[in-house]
């Protein structure tokens, strides 16, 4: 079958679009985002030049290589989620049913993910280089091509992520692979906080060193890129329909100001591609706690990172103390959060509650312990992680985390049962411009509850812990938790809605 | 409970917007009987099922249900059944365990319940340890069925059950359906297909003649 030359078409859907829309209204939008960037970089350029590139390099060694390896990582597996190739959803719909060039469908796609992947890598090269390298002491072309290596590094994780995509079946054993570089990266991280003097680079491969090993690596790149191209044909039509659909999700959730959108697909597919086998809800439990365990046992992987994200906070410990102080309420939200699926569920609709039966301050009870009982042992092995790799004095600062059990699963709880941003909330004028609140108001509720910390948060943020900071906090956590199920549920309603 | 009828509807308004759906309607289900009101699409019957369910509320007219206003409270889910709603699935909980989640928080053992055979009966047997949103519609459909027959009550409000079934289902469900009224349970449903109704062994009436 002869295709039909892709370029005419898309210029026509191009000229057509354009026709609908305001003259110059193109123009304005790029002349807004320019605006924009060129704002933001003005009043933040000194925060992202102390985050990107220090005055003095602030990491060791092992640092700098965790540093590069939770980067590469992270943008990999950002990548696979992405796609990394795709299409809008129209173009996903008329033109890849069409009988044009496949290749030259996603010919932009891969432009673009290019150029994006290539500007991350670079980034991520600047900020490893600015953290751990002796950049002193390094000339401009060093830099140069350490940042030019960064690049061609991104474009390599973008031409492994769409080989694939293509359906290769390594695709899963890759990712597993970008998971563990992360969490040993991150590993690096803690270790380097943890060991007494860290040794730091103080030299760095001179200019001719460098030059043939990127020259080198920019061959294998452009080869490589060559072998993807010749080979996009190939990519099955599911893989770019997913890819479509992730993206336009993207879209809605970023237009819409609605996370619930992305994180709702996420979780759909996550299910789709297990194969689960029954089994009773432990039956001596409650029946919705059952549930909630049996949920949480089933994101095994959660609970893997949730154990590894122990010593996240050991990270901050260079940090002012009420930094740090956040950082372990914000991770008992978080740890809560895995267990509270199903209250998304029913907040969102209560088909299933009014098929259960159930008093809504029954259900709220019910849901609340296993986030508290995630939350608690979070806090207070991450505390005991601080107690003996960071500054605090010693203390049974595990006791003071498992007290913030109950705060972290009311605001977990809290969290799940926002449901849909209100857009419908009156904007706020403000002298930078119009803001919306209903997002905000959606993003505060949930971390709200936090407040309930403030006695672990001044004792982790002072280092000092005493027994009356431990008696506050265990009673307003349960106080305050318990306030939070009388107040907003009832025992003549099924819904969760407050 | 039993001194009232199961359902009482008298001159109910309903409209959306300036066009009106329901007009005057009224309605009687007795206590341990069934009532299938038939009719074609967008005449009103969902509306109806809805307003008796206490999911919409009306323009006019009253509504009782055993007596009792229907509403949000955990004491009339108990008793109450609609699948007026399509339902939303919990993540990662099998069709089996959605089945085992209602009894037990009903009270009931899973096993003395029936839950597999209930699935089996209802053509689901293969399918135990899928998880819903796997489903066909037809399936999820069953499943729904299987569910709300599985679980006490004493009233089933059920829209156009017939849906999604093929032949055979169809009539596994007006038999189940029978032996729920038989065992002095009332039933409320709304459907197109007057065959499934008779077998159902529900009173047929028309919208129309629901109207004043």
């Amino acid at each position: 079958m002869t295709a039909v030359p892709l370029s005419p078409v898309r210029r026509w859907i191009s000229r057509t679009q354009s026709s609908h829309r305001e003259r110059g209204a193109t123009l304005g939008s790029l002349y807004i985002g320019a605006l924009s960037v060129a704002i933001i970089g003005g009043m933040l350029h000194r925060q992202l030049a102390d985050i990107f590139w220090p005055d003095a390099p602030n990491l060791s060694g092992l640092a700098g290589g965790g540093l590069a390896a939770v980067c590469y990582g992270f943008l990999f597996l950002a990548l696979r989620r992405l796609g990394p190739l795709t299409l809008s959803r129209p173009a996903a719909a008329w033109l890849l049913t069409a009988p044009v060039s496949r290749r030259m469908l996603l010919l932009p796609s891969l432009r673009l993910t290019g150029i994006a992947a290539a500007a991350l890598g670079a980034l991520a090269a600047v900020a490893v280089v600015g953290h751990a390298g002796p950049h002193h002491s390094m000339n401009g072309e060093q830099i140069a091509l350490l940042i030019t290596g960064g690049a061609l590094l991104g474009i390599v994780l973008l031409l492994v992520a769409t080989t694939a995509q293509a359906g290769r079946r390594w695709g899963v054993a890759v990712d597993r692979l970008a998971g563990l570089v992360v969490a040993a990266g991150f590993a690096a991280l803690v270790a380097d906080v943890a060991v007494e003097q860290p040794i730091a680079v103080t030299a760095w491969p001179a200019t001719g060193t460098l030059i043939p090993i990127v020259a080198g690596i920019a061959v294998v790149v452009v080869v490589a890129v060559a072998l993807v191209i010749r080979g996009l044909g190939a990519t099955p039509n599911d893989r770019i329909l997913e890819a479509s659909r992730t993206a336009g999700t993207l879209f809605d959730s970023a237009f819409g100001i609605e996370p619930s959108f992305l994180t709702d697909m996420i979780e759909r597919r996550y299910w789709a591609r297990r194969r689960l086998r029954s089994t009773a809800l432990f039956p001596r439990l409650p029946v919705l706690v059952a549930q909630d365990v049996l949920l949480t046992l089933r994101r095994g992987s959660r609970l893997l990172w949730l154990l590894l994200g122990v010593t996240l906070p050991v990270l901050f410990g260079a940090a002012p103390g009420w930094v740090l102080g956040a950082v372990v309420l914000v991770g008992c939200l978080v740890a809560g959060m895995v267990a509270t699926g199903n209250v998304r569920t029913d907040a969102g609709n209560p088909v299933m509650l009014r098929m259960l039966g159930l008093t809504s301050r029954d259900a709220v009870l019910q849901r609340l312990l296993v986030p508290g009982v995630l939350a608690g042992v979070w806090a207070a092995l991450a505390l005991t992680a601080l107690d003996l790799l960071g500054d605090l004095d010693s203390g049974p600062w595990w006791a003071l985390g498992l007290t913030l059990g109950p705060v972290g699963a009311a605001a977990a709880v809290h969290r799940a049962r926002v449901g849909f941003v209100r857009n419908e909330l009156l904007p706020l004028d403000t002298p930078m411009g119009t803001l919306s609140t209903g997002p905000l108001v959606n993003a505060v509720m949930g971390p709200d509850m936090l407040l309930l910390g403030i006695p672990a948060w001044i004792a982790i943020a002072q280092g000092r812990l005493s027994p009356t900071t431990l008696l506050l906090q265990a009673v307003i956590g349960i106080a305050g938790a318990r306030f939070y199920l009388s107040g907003t549920t009832a025992d003549d309603r099924t819904e969760l809605s407050h | 409970m039993v001194d009232h009828p199961a359902v009482e509807v008298d001159g109910l308004h309903v409209g959306y917007g300036s066009t009106p759906v329901l007009v005057g309607v009224s309605l009687t289900v007795p206590a341990g009987g069934g009532v299938c009101v038939t009719g074609e699409n967008g005449i009103g019957k969902s509306t109806l099922l809805r307003c008796v369910s206490g999911l919409q509320q009306p323009d006019e007219g009253t509504i009782r249900v055993f007596g009792g206003d229907p509403g949000a409270t955990p004491e009339f889910w108990r008793a109450v059944v609609t699948t007026v709603e399509p339902p939303t699935w919990y993540p990662g909980l099998t069709a089996r365990e959605h089945a085992e989640l209602v009894c037990r928080a009903h009270g009931q053992d899973p096993s003395e319940a029936g839950v597999d055979e209930a699935l089996e009966r209802f053509g689901l047997g293969g399918h135990k340890d899928a998880i819903p949103p796997q489903l066909s519609s037809g399936q999820k459909q069953r499943l729904v069925l299987a569910i709300a027959l599985l679980r006490p009550s004493s009233l089933l409000i059920l829209d156009e059950p017939e849906q999604r079934l093929d032949r055979e289902g169809r009539a596994d469900v007006a038999s189940l359906l029978t032996d729920y009224v038989a065992g002095g349970g009332s039933l409320l449903m709304a459907s197109h297909d007057d065959d499934f109704a008779v077998a159902s062994g529900a009173e047929i009436t028309t919208m129309e003649s629901l109207s004043a």
